[in-house]
């Protein structure tokens, strides 16, 4: 994971009751692509990480955010 | 439990796919430390012949499962689900591995002057089988760890 990202995918997801694969059906990923985010393997495009933002009805900030 | 929805379809399938690329290059890698197509005795022309083709087959093998992803036989939705991403960018980032393996075993052979009695066709051999070894491995650990949850 870049060492300037915070991610909170997990934690959003979770807050929401909704499994890997219930976001990856909403979002139109594979589950494997929501686990390589959550676990900080992959670093999602643009588009990919409004798409999850977009799901989860918030804001990619609330996401995905720059350590200050 | 038999996958219903799509995305436990294309789970499914992208696992298979690491799994049976790992066993593949594994299997290649393994065939030619034994069989050492390229630095066996060629007399025997028919046995020559018979391991070049096999190993061709295998290279080529190996390398469609790379560059298609391996999904061609299944439905278009599932297909762009196996390859979402995360499998492009493990697909670039074994190439890369691949290719770097290329160029390091060639520049060895190049420039280790107990490998100048090395013909064309052995060298090529070598190269080849390095390489694409290494990047249907990297592809199928790449793939592995993806699939594994934290």
């Amino acid at each position: 994971m870049h060492s300037q990202l915070i991610n909170r995918l997990r934690e959003e997801r979770a807050r929401r009751n909704l499994t890997q694969a219930e976001l990856a059906t909403m979002v139109g990923v594979s589950r494997k692509t929501i686990n390589t985010v959550e676990n900080g393997v992959f670093i999602p495009s643009t588009v990919l990480a409004l798409q999850l933002a977009r799901a989860l009805g918030t804001s990619v900030e609330s996401v995905f955010q720059l350590r200050k | 439990m038999e996958p219903r929805t799509t995305v436990e379809i294309a789970d499914r399938n992208s696992r298979r796919r690491a799994v049976i690329v790992a066993a593949g290059a594994i299997v290649f890698v393994i065939g030619q430390v034994m069989g050492r197509t390229e630095f066996r005795d060629t007399t025997d022309t028919g046995l020559y012949l018979s391991r070049s083709i096999m190993w061709t087959v295998n290279v080529i093998l190996l390398l469609a499962f790379l560059a298609t992803g391996g999904g061609l036989l299944t439905r278009r939705e599932i297909r762009e689900l196996v390859n979402d991403e995360v499998s492009r960018l493990n697909y670039k980032t074994s190439v890369v591995a691949g290719f770097w393996v290329a160029m390091t075993t060639a520049l060895g052979i190049y420039l280790i002057p107990g490998l100048d009695h090395l013909s064309g066709r052995q060298a090529v051999y070598v190269v080849i089988t390095s390489s694409v070894a290494v990047a249907s491995i990297a592809f199928s650990y790449l793939e592995l760890r993806a699939h594994r949850d934290a």
